[in-house]
């Protein structure tokens, strides 16, 4: 064995592979039962959702400035306790009807994996509900791509948000 | 605390800025130097920046040193340079002995500054350099692979894989004179773990699994090897049987001392046993500081306090809240004082508010004063690099200083550095002319490179003037159409030929040297400037100099603020960038190409409208526009807004969301309600008014 040890820097990685896939295969046996916790909300009568851990706060419509020089779908900007924060309307983001903001809408406060943070413009918000993993499914590619998986919930689907893609600064938008 | 007594220096001026320059660097050293030792114990590879950095302060430290005469500072430093230089280059191995000893010389430092003004102290200092000047040395020399377990048959691969706790226990191990063996053992895939965990339970009962690392090379299939480092009072060939393993299972990787107390291996081993844990300070080691007046005294010599510039902006943004808190409570007192029902309580009222407002400027000032510093400390860096400069091109250079009291925001003044550097090295490399060729052009041979800054009402104005060539507008003009930035037709005027000078890809020299002029750097410190809120601009005449003006603003922080209504909406104006509003008619509106001007006492002010660059709705066209002159330096241009609404102060703060950044917005500040208002960004709007043409 010796006379190959030299090649220590080329298995180091193998075994942290192997102790990755091992990890895998307990986690995934546990996992069946793992429940993610999901905040609905409502857009054109429709259900969607997105993962709780990345809501900050949920907030009432307030006073919107608009942006010049943005694209259509950001509404303008808020101030939220001192903070300047964009508010995204996620109507027009998913291109659905747009909708004057009733009373039930609201502004949700979502960051995105690296820490950005903006408002989301919802018509309202609905629960949050605990969903086994396994009921979530990948959702069918479209061209947008904001949807990331569809949850079943009865008959009905929820949509989840993909934040990351909502939330990230996109060049080709 | 070191008695300050003076020898051959006069005043402690200078002494308490090196000293205060010093301890910024040793401060930036800790920091790296503790990021550095981080990444050696978590094993990763050595960050080539961080060392870098390390390296860079340390040749900082050692000019600064001998700029001021410290020669035993300068020496250490000299030193430290050296071994780090070995890491940067990978001759000297990133181990616990090199960072043991960056630190010490840091902590040697830390105690030398303490004595600076005390000769007899300094020169005392000359024996714990020297030893630990040898040490160093020998540091540096010991070949890279040898590392403290060099003599042990282990080969170098798996003991880099060791974690530190690992190196630890190993050398522990040894200095109980304990044997070391390697055991080879191979498991099944599927259960490697509970092989693994039964192997491990079996040589507890015989001695301690220092490490399990899995064995290089081609298992069989669907197996795997691993190599356990073990070590054992029992000698190996025992602990093979004892396992019930195969002889050749077990190597020896260094035997044990008959007796249990063996002698240290090694310097290091000589070390506390405490030293050496997990995650340790490596610091908390001796050092030799005694001998240079007593442990590392925790008072700080300076009389200054240092601060996290990041608290000074919570600070800053505090007294901005008040203020806009101050302003709402303005509104309830005239709400109040223009009701007859309490109009007293709000007189009362009024006066009490007069107090505040006055005691919140003054908090507002004093908080701005704690974030100035003196341009000094800049100047002093850029003639330390032209002094160097001067010498490596070999040209006759004077430089003069002027208005170093001058006081900037201390955040501006970092910006600030790097922008002035590369005016100040382009003057000097292409400006100034070779000896020979001044003197023919009938000029003193002695170049000239002043740099005067002055306070001009919000701003202040760095101008770096020289008497070399000029700037060959001709020339910069052939370049500009090469690179298809101005069209062989277009008309110039000789400030827009000038301004040339600052696009990307530009330098009016074609040879490339080592100083500057890759055709990138003009444009990098338009761009910065820019991004400071500041403008930079140009004037020359050939072959009598240039003269390079950079304009900023003296601070970042809470600013005063012109707000205007464009088709509903308000907009905030920095006030330090209004110069006048005016009133106008839209028939005195004029147009020239298209666009839009206006006779200014003569001038032709260039108009934008303010709705159309923001895709607004225009007003009505008989309605009165306001035209709200703006500018920085010496550019202008006129803003056509739908109305006025005063002045306000304002905290610029920064937008949040996924286009954090849009051309014209500055930022957005509040105002009282919840509404915020978006502030304008007048350096682009000036920026953009040269560079669009079409026709709006």
């Amino acid at each position: 064995m010796s006379a190959s040890l030299a090649e220590t820097g080329a298995a180091a990685p193998r075994w942290q592979d192997l102790a990755r896939r091992a990890a895998e295969r307990r986690s995934a046996e546990v996992e069946s039962v793992v429940v993610r916790q999901l905040l609905t909300f409502v857009l054109d009568a429709s259900p969607y959702a997105v993962p709780v851990e990345r809501v900050r706060e949920i907030v009432r419509v307030r006073p919107i400035t608009p942006v010049p020089r943005v694209p259509n779908d950001v509404c303008g900007v808020i101030s939220l306790r001192g903070e300047i924060l964009e508010v995204i309307d996620l109507r027009l983001r998913l291109r659905l009807r747009a909708a004057q903001s009733g009373r039930a809408s609201r502004i949700i406060v979502a960051h995105s994996a690296d820490g950005g943070v903006a408002g989301l413009l919802v018509d309202g918000v609905s629960e949050v509900l605990a969903v086994p993993e396994n009921a979530l499914r990948p959702a069918a590619a479209t061209e947008a791509g904001n949807i990331e998986t569809l949850c079943v919930r009865g008959d009905r689907f929820i949509s989840l948000i993909d934040l990351d893609r909502v939330l990230g600064f996109d060049a080709q938008r | 605390m070191a008695q300050r007594s003076r020898k051959g220096r006069s005043g402690s001026k200078t002494d308490q800025e090196f000293v205060s320059e010093a301890e910024e660097i040793l401060d930036r050293m800790r920091q790296d130097l503790a990021d550095l030792n981080e990444e050696r114990v978590a094993g990763e590879d050595v960050d080539p920046d961080v060392v870098n950095r390390l390296f860079r302060s340390a040749h900082s430290l050692k000019g600064l040193a001998g700029l001021f005469g410290f020669d035993p500072i300068q020496d250490l430093a000299h030193r430290v340079e050296d071994i780090l230089d070995g890491l940067r280059l990978g001759r000297v191995r990133l181990a616990l002995p090199v960072v043991a000893l960056i630190d010490e010389s840091v902590h040697l430092f830390a105690s030398l500054l303490e004595q600076i003004g005390n000769e007899d102290a300094l020169a005392a200092a000359a024996e714990p350099i020297g030893r630990l000047a040898q040490r160093i040395q020998a540091a540096r020399e010991a070949p890279a692979a040898k590392s403290e377990f060099g003599d042990l048959a282990l080969e170098p691969s798996l003991l880099r894989a060791l974690t530190e706790y690992e190196e630890h226990r190993l050398r522990e191990n040894i200095r109980r004179g304990r044997h070391i063996c390697l055991i080879d053992s191979t498991f099944e895939i599927i259960s490697f773990e509970e092989g693994l965990s039964q192997l491990t339970a079996a040589i507890r009962e015989v001695g301690e699994v220092l490490s399990t690392l899995p064995a290089p090379g081609e298992a069989p299939e669907a197996q795997i090897r691993f190599s356990l480092l073990v070590a054992s009072d029992t000698p190996a060939s025992e602990v093979a049987s004892r396992l019930g393993l195969a002889a050749g299972a077990v190597r020896l990787v260094q035997a044990g001392a008959p007796s249990s107390a063996a002698a240290p291996a090694s310097p290091v081993a000589a070390r506390p046993s405490g030293v050496a844990e997990a995650d340790e300070e490596p610091t908390g080691a001796h050092h030799d500081s005694g001998e240079t007046g007593g442990p590392e005294s925790l008072k700080s010599i300076s009389d200054t306090v240092r601060v996290d510039i990041h608290k000074l902006d919570e600070l800053m943004n505090l007294v901005g809240e008040l203020v806009i808190q101050r302003g709402a409570i303005g509104e309830l007192v005239t709400r109040l004082s223009a009701d007859a029902a309490t109009a007293r309580i709000g007189s009362d009222f009024a006066k009490v508010h007069k107090a505040l407002d006055r005691k919140l400027r003054e908090l507002q000032s004093a908080v701005i004063d704690v974030r100035m510093v003196p341009l000094s400390q800049v100047f002093e860096k850029v003639s330390r690099v032209v002094r160097r400069l001067r010498v490596d091109l070999g040209k006759d250079v004077r430089l003069e200083l002027r208005g170093a009291d001058t006081e900037l925001d201390k955040l501006i003044v970092e910006e600030l550095v790097d922008p002035l550097m590369h005016v100040v090295r382009n003057a000097l490399d292409h400006a100034i002319e070779p000896r020979e060729e001044r003197i023919a052009g009938g000029k003193d041979p002695e170049g000239r490179i002043r740099i005067e800054a002055f306070q001009r009402g919000n701003h202040v104005v760095i101008a770096v003037s020289d008497d070399g060539r000029g700037i060959d507008t001709a020339a910069l003009r052939a370049l500009a159409e090469a690179k298809g930035i101005v069209q062989p037709g277009d008309v110039l005027s000789e400030r827009e030929a000038l301004d040339l000078a600052f696009e990307p890809g530009i330098s009016t020299r074609s040879e490339v040297t080592e100083t500057s002029g890759r055709g990138v750097g003009m444009d990098v410190v338009h761009t910065n400037l820019t991004a400071l809120g500041g403008v930079v601009e140009v004037e020359s005449t050939p072959g009598r100099g240039t003269t390079i003006s950079m304009t900023l603003p003296i601070t970042l922080a809470i600013i005063q603020s012109l707000i205007v209504v464009v088709a509903g909406q308000r907009f905030a104006i920095p006030l330090n960038a209004v110069h006048e509003t005016l009133l106008i008619d839209g028939s005195e509106i004029q147009r020239s190409e298209g666009r839009e001007l206006l006779n200014l006492r003569g001038e032709a002010l260039p108009l934008r409208r303010l709705a159309a660059e923001f895709d607004l709705p225009a007003a009505p066209p008989d309605a009165k526009p306001f035209v709200v002159v703006i500018g920085l330096g010496e550019a202008r241009m006129g803003l056509l807004v739908d109305r006025l609404e005063g002045q306000q102060d304002t905290v610029i703060k920064p937008i949040q969301g996924p286009i954090p950044t849009v051309r014209g917005i500055a930022g957005a500040t509040e105002l009282g309600d919840q509404e915020p208002v978006l502030v304008l960004d007048v350096s682009a709007l000036l920026a953009d008014l040269g560079r669009r043409r079409e026709v709006l």
